[in-house]
C-alpha cells in the first residue's frame, strides 16, 4: 500500500487479492471492507527498482539486449536468441522460471507492441487492444470511448490527422509505434565489463619480487579503470600461471572499498607471508592475471585541507584488513549489542571487516554490570544462607574468599520463550540470582546461583564477571 | 578523567609528590596486575589513558583456540558507566605472543586508533628491551599511547616510560552493606626521568563520572601493603638527563 495524499491506497495486489476483486489504486479502507483479513505491506519503490535491476541482470542469460520498462517491466530483445533455447515457448518458460514472480508476458515484433500486449491485452493481435493501451489521460480515453472507438483497430481505420488534432501528437505517435508504423527503439542496459587484467611474459619470470612488481603495475591499471567508474574493489584475486601449469592464486578481501594499489599490495604481501608453503616460482611464471571480483561505489575523494579524520578512519580500515588477512577475519572483531536477556548473550563479537560499529543502548537504570565477563561462567563452591542470602564465603581456583559486602539478588529468568516447551512451569530452565559481592581484598565479583531453592535440587553457584 | 583531591589526612607534609600525568600519549606504559584484579587494571588503563574520545581503542590479546580456555571478554554494558563507548572497542585475537607483539606494533604505527592496549599474561619471553623499544618508536611516531597490560607477570627490564601496579581496593560500602563504586590502589613503580614510588587510591565518582584520586603517603601505605610489591628501588629510574634524549642506539 502507498500513501496518496491523506489516503492509503493499494499500490499493487497479489493473485489471491485480485481474485477477491481488489485492484491497485483502491483505498485501503475499501479493500479492508471487502476483505477484512487483508495482509498489507508498505510500498517501497526503491526496493522495487533494485529488484527490477537484479531481474534485468538475470535476464542476460537469455539475451544480451535487456531494457528496463519502469517501474515494473522489462523489455527483452530476443531476436536471434530463441533457437538457442529450443524455440520461443522454451525461451518464455525459461524467462518465467528465472523471474520467479507472477509475470505477464507477450511476444511481438517490436517493443511497443509487446509492451502494450503484455500490459493491456491477451493474444497477439494489437488491433484488438483496448484504447487504454495508448495510456492517455482519463479525459482523452473517455472521449475516445464516447466516440465509439473501443479498440486500436477502430482508431487505425480513421485518418490520423483528426486524431492528432483532437487528442494530441502523443496519441498518434503511440498508436503508430504500437502498430509498428514507427520505430520503437529500446535502450538496452549496459553491463559493466568485469575488471580483469593480464600480463603475459615472453620469458618465464623466475623471481617472486619481479612478479610482485608486475602485480603492482596491474593494480595501478585496475585503479585507473576503477577511478573512471567510481568504483573501489572489495575482493581481489591474483592468479600466477606457472610454466608447469600450477596456478597459485592469492585472494584478498577488504572491509572498505579500495583502489589504492599500495594498500592492496600490503594485503597481498601479508597473504603471501601467511601461506603455508611459500610462493615458489619454480620454472617461472608465464602470465599473471588480476581480477577485481567484488566492487562497490567509491567516489573520488576531494583532497581536504584538514583531512585528519578521514586519514584516521582509513588507517583503521587498513589495519583491520591487514590483521584480518594475517590472523583470519574472525579474529579482528567488534563488540555489538544483541537484544537478548541473558548477560552472556546480550553482546556478540562479530568480524570488524563486516560490521559497522553499532550504537549501544544507553544504560539507564539497570543494575551495574561487570567490566569483564567470564566465558564460560566458572563453577565455584559457596557457603550461603538458604534460600535467598548472598554468599558468605566461596572457593574459586582453590582459593578461599570471604565475602565482606554484598548486594542482590538481581533475578534474571531463563529465556523460556526461546525454548521448546519453555512455557510449561518447571521447563523453562534455571532462574539466576545474581549478587555483586566484595571480598576481603577489595575485589568485586559477579556471582550467581543457577536455580532457586525449592525449584532446582541443589542449585550450583557460578562466577560470571569481575568488577573494577 | 581525573580530579585532584586533597588528601583527607590532617596536615600533609609539604613535600607531597605532585601527581604525574597518567598514561600519556606517544609513550609506552606497563600496567601490572594479578589475575583477580584484572578488571581493576583494565578500568585504570581505560580511564587513565590520554586518548581521543571518538577514535577506536584496540585491545589485543592471545587466543590460541577460541573455545579452549576460560576467557575474559569485555562486557559492553559494564563499559558504558565508566564513560567508555563499547562501540569504540576493536578486539584482535592473536595466536601467540609473538603474533600479539607484531600485531601490536602494526597497530601502534597507525595514527588512527585512540590507543593500543596489549593484554599479556605471564613471563612473555618475547617482550624484551628491543621489543619494547620498537613499541616506543612506533608510539612516538604515531603519537598514541601504547599500554602493555601484564597479568601475573614479574616486572622485567624494558624500555617502557612508566610501570604501574594496580590492585583492587576495598570500596566505601553503601547502605545495606552493598559494595560501593569502583576503587583501586595504584602504584607508580617506575618512571623514566621522574620520581616514582607513589601510591594513590582511586575511587569512582559517579556524579562527575571520573576517578577521584587520593594520594597515599608512604608512611601510611599499609592498606594494601601485605600484597603490594615493594616500593621503588627494585628498578632504578633513569636519570632525567638520559631519559630526555631518545635512545636511538638500542633500537
Amino acid at each position: 500500500m502507498a500513501r496518496d495524499g491523506q489516503a492509503l491506497r493499494l499500490a499493487a495486489v497479489g493473485v489471491a487479492a485480485h481474485r477477491q476483486g481488489l485492484s491497485a489504486g483502491m483505498t485501503l479502507a475499501d479493500a479492508r471492507a471487502r476483505c477484512p483479513d487483508l495482509a498489507t505491506a508498505p510500498h517501497d519503490p526503491v526496493a522495487d527498482s533494485r529488484e527490477l535491476d537484479r531481474l534485468a541482470g538475470a535476464m542476460i542469460a537469455f539475451t544480451p539486449l535487456v531494457a528496463l520498462d519502469p517501474c515494473d517491466g522489462l523489455v527483452l530483445d530476443v531476436t536471434g536468441c530463441a533457437h538457442l533455447l529450443g524455440g520461443e515457448d522454451e525461451l518464455v518458460a525459461g524467462v518465467l522460471a528465472a523471474a520467479g514472480y507472477t509475470v505477464r508476458h507477450a511476444l511481438a515484433a517490436h517493443a511497443a507492441a509487446a509492451r502494450a500486449l503484455a500490459r493491456h491485452g491477451t493474444g497477439h493481435d494489437v488491433r484488438a487492444l483496448p484504447v487504454a493501451a495508448l495510456e492517455l489521460d482519463e479525459r482523452a480515453l473517455s472521449g475516445l470511448r464516447r466516440a465509439g472507438l473501443k479498440t486500436l483497430g477502430d482508431l487505425a481505420a480513421r485518418p490520423m490527422a483528426g486524431l492528432a488534432a483532437r487528442f494530441g501528437e502523443a496519441a498518434v505517435m503511440r498508436l503508430r509505434a504500437i502498430l509498428g508504423e514507427a520505430g520503437s527503439p529500446i535502450t538496452p542496459l549496459r553491463l559493466a565489463e568485469p575488471i580483469r587484467l593480464e600480463t603475459r611474459f615472453p620469458e618465464p619470470l623466475a623471481r617472486t619480487d619481479d612478479a610482485l612488481d608486475v602485480i603492482e603495475e596491474l593494480l595501478t591499471r585496475a585503479a585507473r579503470i576503477m577511478e573512471e567508474r567510481q568504483l573501489g574493489g572489495r575482493r581481489f584475486r591474483v592468479v600466477l600461471h606457472r610454466s608447469d601449469n600450477v596456478r597459485p592464486r592469492l585472494v584478498v578481501e577488504t572491509g572498505q572499498p579500495v583502489r589504492d594499489p599500495a594498500a592492496v599490495m600490503r594485503l597481498l604481501r601479508e597473504r603471501i607471508d601467511t601461506l603455508s608453503d611459500p610462493l615458489d616460482p619454480g620454472y617461472g611464471f608465464d602470465a599473471i592475471t588480476l581480477a577485481v571480483l567484488g566492487a562497490e561505489h567509491l567516489p573520488s575523494r576531494q583532497i581536504g585541507l584538514e583531512s585528519g579524520k578521514e586519514d584516521a578512519e582509513d588507517s583503521i580500515a587498513a589495519l583491520v584488513d591487514t590483521l584480518g588477512v594475517r590472523l583470519g577475519e574472525e579474529r579482528v572483531s567488534r563488540l555489538v549489542p544483541c537484544d537478548r536477556h541473558l548477560p552472556e548473550k546480550a553482546q556478540g563479537l562479530v568480524p570488524a571487516a563486516q560490521a559497522r560499529p553499532a550504537p549501544w543502548p544507553a544504560g539507564g537504570e539497570t543494575p551495574p554490570r561487570p567490566l569483564l565477563l567470564l566465558d564460560p561462567p566458572q563453577p565455584v563452591d559457596v557457603i550461603a544462607g538458604v534460600p535467598d542470602s548472598p554468599p558468605q564465603r566461596f572457593r574459586w581456583q582453590g582459593r578461599l574468599h570471604d565475602v565482606c559486602l554484598a548486594e542482590g539478588p538481581e533475578r534474571i529468568g531463563a529465556e523460556w520463550w526461546r525454548k521448546r516447551g519453555g512455557h510449561i512451569p518447571g521447563n523453562a530452565g534455571d532462574t539466576r540470582d545474581y549478587y555483586r559481592i566484595e571480598d576481603g581484598k577489595g575485589r568485586r565479583y559477579w556471582i550467581f546461583r543457577s536455580g532457586l531453592f525449592g525449584e532446582t535440587p541443589g542449585p550450583r553457584w557460578y562466577l560470571h564477571g569481575l568488577f573494577p | 578523567m581525573f580530579q585532584t583531591h586533597a588528601p583527607s589526612r590532617a596536615d600533609p607534609p609539604p613535600e607531597t609528590p605532585p601527581r604525574p600525568l597518567w598514561l600519556v600519549k606517544a609513550q609506552l606504559h606497563e600496567v601490572h596486575a594479578a589475575a583477580g584484579d584484572w578488571a581493576s587494571a583494565m578500568a585504570f588503563c581505560l580511564a587513565a589513558i590520554e586518548a581521543d574520545a571518538r577514535r577506536p581503542i584496540l585491545l589485543l590479546r592471545v587466543r590460541k583456540d577460541r573455545r579452549a580456555q576460560m576467557r575474559m571478554d569485555p562486557c559492553g554494558e559494564g563499559w558504558a558507566p565508566l564513560g567508555l563507548d563499547p562501540a569504540r572497542l576493536l578486539i584482535v585475537d592473536a595466536r601467540d605472543d609473538a603474533g600479539l607483539l607484531r600485531a601490536g606494533l602494526d597497530a601502534a604505527r597507525q595514527s588512527g586508533p585512540a590507543a593500543v592496549v596489549l593484554e599479556t599474561w605471564g613471563n612473555l619471553r618475547e617482550y624484551d628491551l628491543v621489543a619494547s623499544r620498537r613499541l616506543i618508536l612506533a608510539a612516538e611516531q604515531s603519537r598514541i599511547p601504547v599500554v602493555m597490560l601484564r597479568g601475573d607477570a614479574p616486572p622485567r627490564a624494558s624500555a617502557a616510560h612508566t610501570r604501574w601496579m594496580v590492585s583492587s581496593a576495598p570500596s566505601s560500602p553503601l547502605e545495606m552493606r552493598a559494595p560501593g563504586p569502583p576503587a583501586l590502589l595504584v602504584e607508580l613503580q617506575r618512571r623514566r626521568g621522574g620520581p616514582a614510588g607513589m601510591h594513590w587510591r582511586l575511587e569512582w565518582n559517579e556524579d562527575n563520572a571520573c576517578f577521584r584520586e587520593e594520594p597515599i603517603l608512604p608512611a601510611s601505605a599499609e592498606p594494601g601493603a601485605d600484597e603490594a610489591p615493594p616500593l621503588s628501588g627494585a628498578v632504578v629510574s633513569l636519570a632525567a638527563v638520559r631519559a630526555g634524549e631518545p635512545l636511538r642506539r638500542t633500537a
